[in-house]
């Protein structure tokens, strides 16, 4: 029996998405977004989760999707890596699914719209494919970003 | 030196002492264990070593200032034997390290009697018979310990001083004993003629001034007469003790206090809507009134005690950056001695308080900035004498509270930054190229540049590639600001701007297309309600005239790219404060103020322009807080804001 692992499938668009069930802190219904100006363009904004200010990534706009109206299959789905919680905008969450690491394989280039990097792998299940995603990369890209831009400022300010 | 002197307080420094004496020893007993495990074995951790070594060290030196002899001289005894074992000169045995071992508790009996002043433990000097006859078979030279060290090997680790150096500080250490000590003593004379005037009004005034004007002698006449008010004393100082607790604590402790907060602002709310609602209905439900009455009575008194909690925390978490500012003296005179300059420093604003978080982070860069003050701004005495200068350089530390930020400066008045050095070098390293033109203050942002330093020749104290990038860095991560101002011949003035706190503050709400915005009070100044005529355009920005005064405006909604219909009749606008200037802010309304407690916006956003956090208001809902430092800084940038108005800024 070879290793398994267990995830959160979600869809975005048609395609099939999956993480790591253990960086998955909870599945919440959409709620409030505040709007944080200035901010990159896939950040929704600040949720308030229980006191706590939790940053939403659009998903969608993260991967560079076009955005979709939220409906009442719509998602956020708080993750936790390394300390930091994110809630990430999904358009609906399917289930929690086992994974055979033997019928996991590497990304293929060019698979779909998302850039491989954020990618771990592709899950098979029958004729489905799910799509494993690096969370830590996702927030870690965004932070980057984020960062370069806010030097850009900080030398366009001095 | 003469300015370091008033910050000499021998209690302040045991206390210091103890603290961190107390951390050294839990870290000595750490590393035995960590020791422990090489016993026997052979080889050993030269790092657990070399850690235990300088621990010892910097126990013995404290000791030393202080005039602990005992905890002096068996610190130097240990570190003599780390040393050893350090040269791989002994072998680590299960005898040795128990012996070390006892050491490490010998140690903390005596610091415990030094610092209460009580008698020394018993058994002290047998231990020190039983270690020299351990240390003596491994070092035959072991009479020489006594000496001053000033082997090659020791240098990798301690600051080198010679005989000279040595013979110096001691005697600025004793002067200064000695001043404090007179200023101890005016302190408690003081305190005993005024509990003798407390107690015997009738005391007539001459007594009271010739008293005072010799204020040591009275102290030795007063405690006879006055044993009723000393005791006390004597027992308030040993009750004035400190724990030390991990911030971790107080940080969740201020998180509660945090939501305490969001929570009781939510039942103001809850009390004053039902208030409200019965008046507006006119109910004469007598139970209901009365207990809706209750309600805002007790949400009153519940709002009164939180308000305290939250202040006692807040003030618990606020110690003095002089605790960061103790070690400069210090410092800098060994530091000048070693480049063979005259300085002298001076510190002000030692008291100024702020977050315990923040005065441990800002430690390092301003030693890194007081470092390149000596070794990069003060010219060598001759070369100051020739430049008309007196022969002493002066390098000023100071800190005071501006609004709801703590400004830190370091200055000195020496050659300045060499613009066309700086430019050279920045040309050498491709950071800018030979063609480009670039202003005073640009070129001074140079020194920004990662790996950047003009220094001629590489020094070990600064200059070794961590520069002034990495300086800037860590004030940012603070959520500070960075500057640098320099003329040529006259000198350098480094500017750090920090939050206060990472806490609770006043805000103003105020509406921007359809959100809450919060805009911390204390750098409002008033809000106005103008009509749209009145807002002129001056180089393409906008302006009001108000009480003659010309006040560039910034709009919101437009600096944070959000849709928002203009009013064509009436704007609002918010003054801020801002370096002695003002400021407009045009929101949309005005909804009022109130107590906010500052969350940081996530790391995974990261930092924007104009924007310091956000808060979470008594319904639940998110406010972001406008950080009106960055949002002008920004606004400066994009040219949305008459620049000649910000000229001086």
């Amino acid at each position: 029996m070879a290793e398994t692992i267990q995830v959160v499938s979600f869809k975005l668009g048609s395609e099939e998405y999956g993480v790591d069930i253990a960086q998955v802190q909870e599945i919440n219904r959409m709620v409030a977004v505040t709007h944080v100006p200035r901010a990159p363009q896939f950040m929704e904004g600040v949720i308030n989760l229980r006191g706590q200010l939790i940053p939403i990534i659009d998903l969608r706009a993260r991967f560079g999707m076009p955005r979709a109206e939220h409906s009442k299959n719509t998602r956020i789905v708080v993750t936790e890596i390394a300390g930091k919680r994110v809630g990430m905008v999904v358009d609906s969450v399917s289930e929690v699914l086992r994974l055979a690491l033997d019928q996991v394989e590497d990304a293929p280039e060019m698979l779909t719209g998302v850039e491989t990097e954020y990618i771990r792998g592709v899950g098979k299940i029958e004729d489905r494919l799910i799509i494993l995603l690096d969370l830590a990369r996702i927030i870690s890209g965004a932070e980057k970003r984020e960062l370069e831009a806010s030097d850009a400022e900080a030398v366009a300010a001095a | 030196m003469a300015s370091s002197d008033e910050f000499f307080d021998r209690s302040e420094f045991v206390q210091y002492f103890r603290d961190e004496t107390e951390e050294l020893l839990q870290s000595i007993d750490a590393d035995l264990l960590r020791l422990e495990g090489f016993v026997d074995s052979g080889g050993i951790d030269a790092e657990i070593v070399a850690s235990l070594f300088r621990a010892l060290h910097t126990i013995k030196g404290s000791a030393g200032m202080l005039e602990f002899a005992d905890v002096q001289q068996i610190a130097h005894k240990l570190e003599n034997v780390y040393d050893l074992l350090r040269k791989d000169r002994m072998p680590l045995t299960e005898h040795g390290i128990n012996l070390l071992f006892e050491g490490r508790d010998v140690l903390t009996a005596l610091v415990r009697a030094a610092v209460a002043g009580g008698e020394p433990p018993t058994g002290v000097e047998e231990y020190v018979e039983r270690l020299d006859a351990f240390a003596g078979i491994y070092d035959s030279t072991a009479q020489v310990i006594e000496g001053p060290r000033a082997d090659a090997d020791a240098e990798e680790y301690l600051t080198p001083l010679d005989d000279a150096q040595v013979a110096a500080f001691q005697a600025e250490v004793e002067r200064l004993l000695a001043a404090s000590a007179t200023a101890v003593d005016a302190d408690a004379a003081q305190a005993a003629v005024d509990a003798f005037l407390t107690a015997d009004a009738t005391v007539a005034a001459p007594a009271f001034a010739a008293r005072a004007a010799q204020p040591a002698p009275v102290a030795a006449a007063a405690a006879p007469n006055a044993p009723s008010a000393a005791a006390p004393d004597a027992k308030r100082a040993a009750k004035n003790q400190t724990i030390r607790v991990d911030i971790d604590r107080l940080d969740l402790l201020l998180n509660l206090v945090g939501e305490l907060v969001i929570n009781r602002t939510r039942i103001s709310d809850i009390a004053g809507t039902l208030g409200r609602q019965l008046d507006g209905g006119a109910r004469s439900d007598g139970d209901l009134a009365t207990l809706a009455k209750d309600l805002s009575e007790s949400s009153a008194l519940l709002a009164r005690t939180t308000n305290e909690i939250q202040e006692s925390i807040m003030k618990v978490r606020m110690v003095p950056i002089g605790q960061v500012f103790d070690r400069f003296p210090r410092m800098v005179r060994d530091l000048a001695k070693a480049r063979g300059k005259d300085i002298h420093l001076e510190i002000a604003g030692a008291e100024t308080d702020l977050d315990k978080t923040i005065v441990d982070e800002v430690g390092e860069p301003l030693m890194h900035l007081v470092r390149n003050c000596v070794d990069h701004g003060i010219e060598p005495p001759d070369v100051r004498e020739a430049n008309g200068k007196p022969r002493h350089g002066t390098i000023k530390l100071n800190a005071y509270h501006e609004g709801n930020q703590v400004i830190i400066e370091v200055s000195d008045d020496g050659g300045g930054i060499d613009l066309q050095r700086v430019r050279d070098k920045a040309i050498r390293m491709g950071v800018i190229a030979e063609s480009d033109r670039l202003s005073d203050p640009e070129i001074i942002q140079l020194i920004f540049t990662p790996g950047f330093s003009t220094a001629s020749a590489v020094t070990d104290v600064s200059g070794r590639g961590v520069g002034m990038d990495v300086v800037k860095k860590n004030i940012l991560r603070l959520k500070g600001v960075f500057d640098v101002d320099s003329v040529p011949g006259e000198g350098t003035t480094f500017t750090m701007k920090l939050p206060l706190t990472l806490a609770i503050i006043q805000a103003l709400l105020v509406n921007v297309a359809d959100e809450l915005y919060s805009i911390p009070l204390d750098a409002v100044i008033e809000s106005q309600r103008i009509d749209a005529a009145d807002v002129r355009t001056v180089h393409g920005g906008e302006v009001i005239t108000l009480r003659g005064q010309v006040v560039p405006l910034i709009r919101i909604a437009e600096f944070f790219r959000l849709d928002a219909p203009r009013d064509p009749d009436k704007v609002m606008i918010v003054i801020v404060g801002l370096q002695g200037r003002q400021v407009g802010l045009v929101v949309d309304s005005f909804q009022g103020e109130q107590e906010i407690v500052i969350k940081p916006l996530s790391d995974v956003i990261g930092r924007i322009a104009g924007i310091s956090g956000a808060t979470i208001l008594g319904n639940g809902s998110i406010s972001l807080i406008i950080d009106v430092h960055s949002l002008v800084a920004a606004a400066r940038g994009t040219g949305k804001v008459t620049r000649a108005e910000f000229s001086g800024v």
